[in-house]
């Protein structure tokens, strides 16, 4: 496996990855959420992991909501159907997956924290999960073999994190009106239904209704984002 | 934890703020588990090199009589059953073997678990589907699931080839008289590392099925 040194190069990068992951994910459950994990070509890995959360194998430890999203689903459509703003999505895929590229950018309307587990030279583009946590092989069993352990070691150190509840608190939490999170900048929605030009659509803060004239045949399942009460922009 | 070994942890009534230390900390633990992970397989995989071996050759002459490989276990160990069916059909290279994980089916699982008992879910599925050709592999962090030793002891009762992959020190699939012919196992007190070596040993003995059957 090499020397001390050079192993802690290769896995620094994954080791920090994953312990930013772990936190992220144990304040979420903190705060009430339900993980759901997904994985389209590999069912079991999914299932490993939300097994894992909800029944642990060290006894005493929290049971945790996590879901497997059923394999034959739409995944899009049956997570869009489930989540809740403040929940988690795992999905574990190869970087070019177009069912979890979709499911990922609507992450930021849906109000989800999302968690990309996966591996191969092609990365997922940047951006396009909260957390990417990626292994650099091509072969297909040291991957599985190695997902294994990343699951495992997501599990391990959010429980670690429950042992600091003072910073499990909700972070960032915005107090003053420059925050471009909070102020009506250009906030993520999904369009729910179209009305003429009015639309119904969903965000981290629950639906509303906006005005889509400005924007090009508006249509269920858009993303847009809201400035002032108008879809100024299709993404 | 009790109250009185709290004055070691400082920020034990919530007031901590900083996240780096914490952030610190989880990465240096996750190097120590991974390494501690790497020494597991290696240690493992050259323990069972003479017995992947053995086994892989056993199965490899069922599967050239038209055997087919049947996996379970329970919990985590019931995914590795499915990802193992998976490995054997949906190879990445090589033959395409018949494997079906007896884990996977709700319908079957909760129906036998309601009318029968859970600790036959498995072996009532071998009465079902079993033939003396075929390959019965079980999955265990312990090696002392009950649903597992009976299904061991009707395959083996048919005439089956059984194979068991275990922790800890085999537990009743390595001791004495156990019905697991091939018991593979993975020493080590962390059911994690556990199924992670297990993982590890799954592939090699994949890739020697392969290669008997080359």
């Amino acid at each position: 496996m090499g020397d001390t040194a050079q192993l802690t190069d290769e896995i620094q990068g994954l080791t920090e990855d994953l312990a930013r992951a772990s936190l992220a994910i144990a304040r979420r459950f903190s705060a009430g959420a339900t993980m759901w994990c997904a994985s389209p070509t590999w069912t079991f890995h999914a299932h490993h992991v939300a097994v894992e959360f909800v029944h642990p194998v060290i006894v005493g430890k929290r049971a945790l909501p996590a879901v497997t999203v059923p394999p034959a689903a739409d995944m899009v459509a049956t997570l869009r159907a489930s989540v809740a703003p403040g929940d988690i999505v795992l999905v574990l895929a190869d970087a070019d997956d177009p069912r979890v590229i979709d499911t990922m950018r609507r992450g930021a309307a849906w109000g989800v924290e999302t968690v990309w587990i996966g591996a191969g030279t092609q990365r997922p583009a940047a951006g396009s999960a909260n957390h990417v946590i990626w292994l650099d092989t091509d072969v297909p069993l040291e991957a599985s073999e190695l997902f294994v352990r990343i699951y495992h070691l997501l599990w391990e150190l959010t429980h670690v994190c429950f042992e600091h509840p003072g910073l499990l608190k909700p972070e960032n939490a915005c107090t003053d009106d420059v925050c471009i999170t909070c102020s009506d900048e250009g906030r993520p929605a999904e369009v729910v239904l179209v009305d003429g030009d009015e639309a119904l659509v969903r965000t981290p803060d629950g639906q509303e209704r906006i005005d889509v004239s400005l924007i090009e045949s508006p249509s269920p399942g858009d993303l847009v984002l809201i400035h002032a009460g108008f879809a100024i922009n299709a993404s | 934890m009790p109250e009185t070994t709290d004055f070691l942890y400082p920020f034990i009534e919530g007031d901590e703020t900083d996240s780096g230390t914490l952030l610190e900390d989880l990465a240096r633990s996750a190097e120590g588990k991974w390494r501690q992970s790497s020494a597991l397989r290696e240690a493992t995989l050259a323990r069972c090199e003479a017995q992947v071996r053995v086994t892989a050759s056993a199965m490899a002459e069922r599967f050239g009589a038209g055997g087919r490989l049947f996996t379970f276990g329970n919990g985590g160990s019931a995914t590795d059953a499915e990802a193992v069916a998976h490995l054997y059909t949906q190879p990445p290279w090589g033959r395409a073997l018949p494997a079906r994980s007896l884990a996977e089916d709700q319908a079957v699982m909760t129906a036998l678990g309601n009318d029968v008992g859970f600790e036959l879910v498995f072996s009532r599925q071998l009465i079902a589907h079993g033939r003396a050709s075929d390959i019965a592999m079980g999955f265990s962090t312990s090696g002392n699931s009950d649903n597992l030793m009976r299904a061991f002891a009707e395959a083996r009762k048919q005439g089956m080839l059984t194979v068991g992959l275990s922790g800890y020190d085999g537990g009743r699939m390595a001791a004495e008289g156990t019905p697991v012919e091939q018991c593979l196992v993975a020493s080590s007190d962390s059911v994690h590392r556990i199924q992670e070596s297990q993982a590890a040993l799954n592939h090699v003995l994949w890739a020697a099925v392969q290669a008997a059957l080359a």
